[in-house]
């Protein structure tokens, strides 16, 4: 059997993602281990590979740009901003974004007295449907582990200071609930359209490690 | 060992009654997590046990204990999910940052007690 | 250290731990890592495995296992793990077919 060689590699035991691809195209152990699972399952008639082929269209669908057009959306439509915060997972299902799994959604909005900052100590639970997946980095232990504990030295890392007048509020994932930022729409936008607002809206903002993005000088008004 | 009366109260008491779904606490609620330690599995982190919270809001659909999910029963009781403020000075003695900063994380109704001070 | 840690703090209840500076890494996913997601959430709507059995199984690997395995190397273990303990897959069936892969796959 082959061996994995990350283990041989790294004899410290931190969690880390492995970005190394492997330079020959055999598949890892693991990567065997994948496919038997899922051939026997099929085999057994429990699960269809359709239903797998299916899933990774559903997850390929899901992008950063969903949240910011939910995020645009609510900039401009005051009446669908406190729906969004009534019901998050209904609100984006106004806008036509399924959720594809069973979970809830809170909508957690960033003011002037409020800044939000999620975070899953115990795992990786991450609104999926309207982000996608989740960047390594808030899987790793640093995030995790430092988020809940100093997040004004995270946020730091990240570029971002919050004044000391501003409340954090860090929404730890543990259950059924999912959460998404809706940070502050930038000044300067006044004359923007949904569009050009969503283009200011980035998955980091919508974790809130950051703030959105500045419109371009020559943009604002 | 006493044989209970089938007309006796108690001999429901581990039959899930329709008003256990209705919620244990109100919103605005002083509660505080409890101090235990199951093993094997749980989704209430070390860091919040035996902390003082408010109750925020209450997750409007009742769910399956999570401690018993984690085994593969999907079904049995069902009980509430509370989203709880906690201030994060309550957290962690060594905190730095603004008193008001906060952590709010849902907490399922067996971990919660009320703080009755 | 008394070993009572070892047990009552699962290997991922890691909130509020010392750590080290957070680096922003992120990787596109690999075809198997994807697929390995797309398993999960198919078991999951069926709940032949769910979620929070995933969970438990991932914290059931260990310390050691979860520090040096990666994410969806952590999710395969598991899940392989779970269908044994239900009595879907047996280890023998899952050896036979990961040999049969890797003759198909490597040669």
């Amino acid at each position: 059997m082959k061996q994995h060689a990350h283990t041989e590699k790294h004899d410290h035991s931190h969690d880390h993602p492995h970005e190394e691809i492997s330079q020959t195209a055999k598949p890892s152990y693991y990567e065997i281990m994948e496919t038997a699972v899922r051939e026997l399952l099929c085999e057994k008639k429990i699960i269809h590979s359709s239903e797998i082929r299916r899933q990774i269209e559903v997850l390929d669908s899901r992008t950063p740009a969903l949240g910011a057009k939910v995020v645009a959306h609510a900039w401009v439509d005051p009446g669908f901003k406190a729906r969004l915060l009534e019901d998050g997972r209904k609100g984006c299902e106004e806008l036509g974004i399924s959720f594809y799994d069973d979970t809830e959604l809170i909508v957690l909005e960033n003011t002037k007295k409020v800044h939000n900052l999620i975070v899953c100590t115990l795992c990786s639970c991450y609104p999926r449907p309207v982000l996608g997946l989740p960047p390594d980095w808030y899987k790793l232990k640093p995030y995790r582990a430092r988020a809940i504990h100093e997040p004004r030295a995270v946020l730091a890392e990240f570029g971002t200071i919050i004044p000391d007048d501003v409340e954090i509020r860090v929404s730890d994932s543990t259950a059924i609930v999912r959460f998404l930022v809706l940070p502050m729409r930038p000044d300067g936008t006044d004359n923007f359209t949904e569009e050009q607002l969503a283009t200011l809206v980035t998955r980091d903002a919508m974790i809130g490690v950051v703030p959105a993005l500045n419109p371009p000088e020559e943009q604002k008004k | 060992m006493a044989i209970i009366p089938k007309t006796h109260p108690t001999y429901l008491l581990d039959v899930t009654s329709a008003l256990n779904e209705r919620p244990a606490f109100g919103v605005g609620d002083r509660v505080r997590v409890l101090v235990r330690f199951p093993v094997g599995h749980y989704r209430v982190p070390i860091y919040l046990r035996g902390k003082k919270g408010i109750v925020e809001s209450i997750i409007a659909s009742p769910y399956v204990d999570n401690e018993t999910e984690g085994f593969g029963h999907n079904a049995g009781s069902r009980l509430h999910y509370y989203r709880i403020a906690f201030p994060m000075t309550e957290i962690w003695s060594d905190y730095v940052g603004t008193q008001t900063d906060s952590v709010r994380i849902e907490v399922y109704e067996t971990w919660l007690e009320e703080d009755a001070k | 250290m008394s070993t009572e840690e070892l047990i009552k703090r699962l290997p991922n209840d890691i909130g509020g731990m010392p750590a080290d500076p957070i680096v922003q890494v992120e990787h596109a996913l690999e075809p198997w890592e994807k697929r390995c997601h797309a398993l999960a959430d198919v078991i999951d709507f069926h709940k032949i495995l769910s979620t929070e059995e995933k969970r438990r199984g991932v914290e059931a690997l260990g310390s050691e296992v979860i520090g040096k395995l990666s994410y969806y190397e952590r999710w395969i273990v598991a899940f392989a793990n779970i269908f044994f303990q239900k009595g879907i897959l047996t280890p023998t069936e899952l050896a036979q077919k990961m040999a049969e892969v890797e003759a198909r796959e490597i040669g």
